[in-house]
């Protein structure tokens, strides 16, 4: 019975709950990273997304003992990069961001296509985070920040 | 770990669940909705041998940890698979969801699950006494019903080499993003010396499993394609009478009318 071991945004976390429980949970309520947040815990809203192994998941979808050995980077993790820097200053120069709750989950969707394609089309990255559900602004400013960063980030992604 | 084995190679993960009562665990992103705690689950992701794509002379071999974004990067994935994975929810799902698991939840409406019908996909079962290759439409029983033994696992999905290059494919959901199927169609049409060798018509999330006619298709075998034209009513006719469907999210009344309606225009598509 030992302890389900991984690495979180850089650390070396161990969990001893449940293979069960899921990694939402456990990112929010033992580790304290609210930035992952719960949507609809049947992955299809992406705003618990995090990045597992360096890919875009929904964390409401996959279980504690699934992550044995491998590394989970949230957004409190992501904020102290230099790619974050430049999505930060794309979302806010085109007001990409209302209320706010998607944004975690959108800014890794966005990392997830910039990282697989520099330079995205414009339906590329709408297909990027096409699982990602936001409520406010209707998308269109999300999509220009993130070509935005696309542009101003040469050479980080 | 409370409630769960990981299991690093094959060998590992099949005697686990020969002693074990355990649910294997894919991508998790069927399980996880349910959210079952009591279960134990055998996490079967990180097993090197599940997750690769092969080709040998008759197949394409999909091992069953492979996951649809994986499939979608992979040049040996017939492009028809690939259109139907790449309409399945979103990247995220399709990061973590894998072919296995598509099948072993039952669903009718699995969007990978559809091709491997028209294609006559084989699964390999294994377990320590060894591995048996089904073929798909016998291993779906019924509703959620599966022959799959309980110290076995899916642990490849072979698909023909050849002979999906002249495909049709619809799926009608909801929205363009995370829907899940409310009627899904695929279609192959192969031809020989000017004469159809094999007609293969697939139905998707309308019945307790994938629904197809082999008995209707071969009304159009050995037909010229003007041939086939002028039965064309009679097969739309006989499929019409054919299908008893039930209601789901939607009534049978639309379900049926979709699928006679993607049936036309896939023959329609393809000269018929």
């Amino acid at each position: 019975m030992n302890n389900i071991t991984f690495t979180l945004n850089g650390k070396t976390a161990s969990y001893d709950g449940s293979a069960t429980d899921r990694l939402l949970d456990a990112l929010r309520d033992i580790y304290g990273m609210t930035s992952v947040k719960c949507g609809c815990k049947e992955g299809e809203c992406g705003a618990c997304a995090v990045l597992l192994d360096g890919t875009l998941i929904n964390s409401c979808c996959v279980a504690m003992g699934a992550v044995e050995g491998s590394t989970v980077v949230t957004l409190e993790g992501y904020r102290e990069t230099e790619r974050f820097a430049v999505l930060d200053k794309a979302f806010a120069s085109v007001s990409a961001v209302q209320c706010g709750f998607c944004i975690p989950g959108m800014v890794l969707a966005a990392e997830s296509v910039l990282a697989k394609n520099p330079k995205p089309t414009e339906a590329e990255v709408r297909d990027g985070i096409s699982g990602n559900l936001c409520r406010c602004t209707g998308y269109n400013a999300i999509v220009n920040a993130i070509l935005i960063a696309s542009k101003e980030g040469n050479g980080l992604w | 770990m409370v409630n769960g084995f990981v299991a690093n190679s094959l060998q590992e993960a099949l005697e686990i669940r020969t002693n074990h009562n355990v649910v294997p665990y894919g991508g998790g992103t069927d399980l996880m909705v349910e959210n079952r705690p009591d279960v134990s689950y055998l996490f079967l992701a990180k097993i090197p041998e599940l997750k690769e794509i092969k080709a040998d002379d008759q197949y394409i071999r999909i091992g069953g940890e492979v996951t649809f974004t994986q499939a979608l990067e992979s040049s040996l994935v017939p492009p028809l698979m690939k259109e139907a994975v790449s309409r399945i929810a979103a990247p995220a799902i399709r990061n973590a969801g894998t072919f296995a698991g598509n099948i072993g939840n039952g669903s009718a409406k699995a969007d990978s699950v559809l091709i491997d019908f028209v294609a006559d996909a084989k699964l390999c079962l294994s377990s320590v006494r060894g591995t048996r290759v089904v073929d798909i439409d016998k291993f779906y029983l019924g509703r959620k019903k599966l022959d799959l033994q309980s110290d076995e696992l899916i642990t490849e999905i072979l698909l023909p080499k050849t002979g999906l290059e002249n495909y049709y494919y619809k799926k009608i959901g909801g929205r363009n993003a995370l829907a899940i199927s409310r009627v899904s169609f695929a279609g192959v049409l192969q031809m020989e010396g000017g004469r159809i060798s094999s007609f293969a018509a697939g139905f998707g999330a309308v019945a307790d499993t994938v629904l197809r006619f082999k008995e209707l298709e071969a009304m159009l075998l050995g037909k010229t394609l003007a041939e086939a034209k002028e039965k064309k009513s009679d097969v739309l006719n006989a499929y019409s009478e054919k299908m008893v469907l039930t209601r789901g999210r939607v009534s049978a009344e639309y379900r049926k009318t979709v699928c006679l309606n993607l049936l036309n225009d896939f023959m329609t598509e393809k000269g018929i």
